[in-house]
């Protein structure tokens, strides 16, 4: 195994057997003596390989057979075929030595006890994962400051507000300094600002303790912000594996013009030139820059009727959009 | 072990946020004792007379003991609760944990029997004694045994409803199951002592759970005797083992054949 590799996945597999029920009560007469079984393949030749200490988002639209992978790298399910090691650990053979080394946070569902306080779950954690009870106190030290959970300690996981619940959820994850750490939709349902607080104690809980982060997320705003490195994946297959970098490069000639106009003006698409909405005063353009320039487009405006405008690179959501699509 | 003690521990802190409720609870349990207080009378026309080898008193505390019980280990919730995890794919919350999710949920319940056990010895004792004005038994070591029986009993029902909850790997639906195992538990096991059925019939119900879960605590309780007490604990150890086995059974099979779908 390589040292440096936090994820090795070759040639991964997984099929679903899907009951069918044909329309209507007849349908469902004839189901109870003879079922119909439809495969689907969740997963679909997938290789990848993470490195220790990095943050990727591993994404897709949903049924793409993300979360599937993440079943299959949690241990949670068995492959039909190809290899899988999480921290050299193959999780179908040894998949509760796996446990003491990952960390699992799904943003919809909670694994803590709702009736009892944060500190009763971090407690609870620890001797779930064989921590000595000093060991256990260190740590929750450590993680009430890292995460600023002090506040509401003592107050009951059922009365805490969907943010605080998350750093907690993240914080009870993190009691046995697993070295992976999957999170899954960990912003769900917050608003702007407590999203962008759970991205900042992120950040900090992978540079102070180097842990992997295995992302999905819906949200463009926790892919951006957190992960240098992106997979999509699309119908059981990697359709881009690249760094958050050379996505944006490659996208880059591509740039948004908004303008404000004096009076209306009638444009029509032309080559290199898109016209995404026009709603006579206000013109929103799209400029290949490979084939035309902003300037062309200014022009084509009249620079004398532009009351304001205003130039942009395509949102990374619009990109992220345009490959599920495209499909590859 | 210490892991288990935990789940324990915090089922039995989460149980206490709802004492009242369980406090509640019992006014059922209550009911079906006065009941059974006032049937038992009216059975029994002379308190003197013995009817298969139990007098009124000690056929209206086999009924408080088996009542007691029963409360304590009620398990159509961890059933149903087994069942969703199955069919609805929350388990897969557990498997990646390191811990056993028999242990996990066995410990959880019985961090839940624990509450509501002491809420009904307590409260079924109090009316018992004021319904009677008599206890079976005041013998320390033989209470300290009847108490030991009981949670084994307690233990070996919830291992039963584990494994009927488990069985959602392979069908839809398991919760008709513990309806019937619940109910025959109750009407057979929790009303009437074994000897109160045809001698054919007897041997069948000495080797079925209600002879571990419902009879052998009730009938020490009523009526001790080493012979039986060591014959009641050997039973119950081999149905916990048995029980825990076959658990264990079901749910590696069911696991490898878990499809949890979509996120």
């Amino acid at each position: 195994m390589n040292e440096e590799k936090a994820i090795r996945v070759k040639g991964l597999k997984k099929t679903f057997k899907i009951k069918l029920k044909e329309k209507g009560l007849i349908g469902s007469i004839k189901g109870m003596f003879k079922t119909k079984y439809k495969k689907i393949n969740a997963v679909n030749d997938i290789s990848f390989e993470v490195d220790k200490g990095e943050m990727i988002a591993f994404i897709g639209p949903n049924g793409a057979g993300k979360s599937t992978t993440i079943k299959m790298l949690t241990g949670i399910l068995y492959p039909d075929q190809g290899e899988i090691e999480v921290m050299g650990i193959d999780p179908r053979r040894k998949r509760k030595q796996l446990a003491y080394e990952i960390g699992t946070v799904f943003g919809q569902k909670e694994q803590l006890w709702m009736h009892l306080t944060p500190y009763d779950n971090f407690k609870f954690f620890g001797a779930i994962y064989d921590l000595d009870e000093r060991v256990v106190e260190k740590r929750i030290n450590e993680l009430v400051e890292l995460f600023e959970i002090s506040e509401f300690i003592n107050t009951p996981v059922r009365n805490l507000s969907l943010g605080q619940r998350i750093r907690c959820e993240i914080a009870a994850s993190l009691i046995h300094k697993p070295k992976i750490l999957f999170l899954d939709e960990p912003t769900i349902g917050l608003d702007p600002v407590v999203k962008e607080n759970i991205r900042t104690f992120i950040k900090r809980m992978n540079k102070e303790y180097k842990t992997t982060i295995f992302l999905t997320s819906h949200d463009v705003g926790d892919i951006e912000k957190l992960c240098k490195r992106i997979i999509i994946v699309n119908h059981g297959e990697i359709v881009l594996d690249d760094s958050m970098d050379n996505l944006k490069y490659h996208y880059l000639n591509k740039k948004i013009v908004e303008a404000k106009m004096k009076e209306k003006i009638n444009l029509d698409d032309e080559e290199g030139i898109t016209i995404l909405k026009d709603k006579g005063y206000n013109l929103k353009i799209e400029v290949d820059t490979t084939k035309r320039t902003v300037g062309d487009a200014i022009k084509l405006l009249d620079p004398d009727k532009i009351v304001d405008i205003n130039i942009s690179n395509v949102p990374l959501e619009n990109i992220i959009s345009d490959i599920y699509k495209s499909g590859n | 072990m210490r892991k288990y003690l935990y789940i324990y521990k915090s089922e039995l802190m989460s149980q206490l946020q709802y004492l009242f409720n369980l406090v509640f609870g019992f006014i059922g349990c209550g009911i079906i004792l006065f009941i059974f207080f006032n049937l038992w009378h009216y059975i029994y026309s002379d308190s003197s007379q013995i009817i298969n080898g139990y007098s009124v008193d000690q056929m209206i505390w086999y009924v408080i003991i088996t009542e007691i019980i029963w409360g304590a280990c009620m398990g159509r919730t961890l059933c149903r609760k087994i069942s969703n995890d199955v069919r609805g794919g929350n388990i897969a919350y557990n498997i990646n944990k390191p811990y056993n999710y028999i242990g996990y949920s066995l410990a959880s319940h019985l961090g839940t029997a624990t509450v509501k056990g002491i809420i009904y010895t307590v409260l079924a004792l109090i009316l018992g004694l004021v319904m009677m004005g008599n206890f079976p038994t005041t013998n320390v070591l033989e209470l300290v045994l009847v108490l030991i029986s009981s949670i084994l009993a307690v233990v070996i029902s919830s291992l039963f409803t584990i494994f009927i909850g488990l069985f959602s790997f392979f069908i839809e639906d398991s919760s008709p199951f513990y309806w019937l195992y619940s109910k025959f538990i109750l009407v057979i096991g929790v009303i009437f002592p074994i000897e109160y059925f045809p001698n054919v019939v007897q041997p069948f119900l000495k080797f079925s759970p209600i002879y571990v879960v419902s009879y052998g605590p009730a009938k020490l309780f009523v009526n001790f005797n080493i012979n039986d007490c060591i014959s009641i604990f050997v039973a119950q150890f081999i149905y916990i083992l048995v029980a825990y086995l076959l658990c264990s059974l079901v749910y590696k099979k069911g696991v490898r054949r878990l499809n949890v779908n979509g996120g």
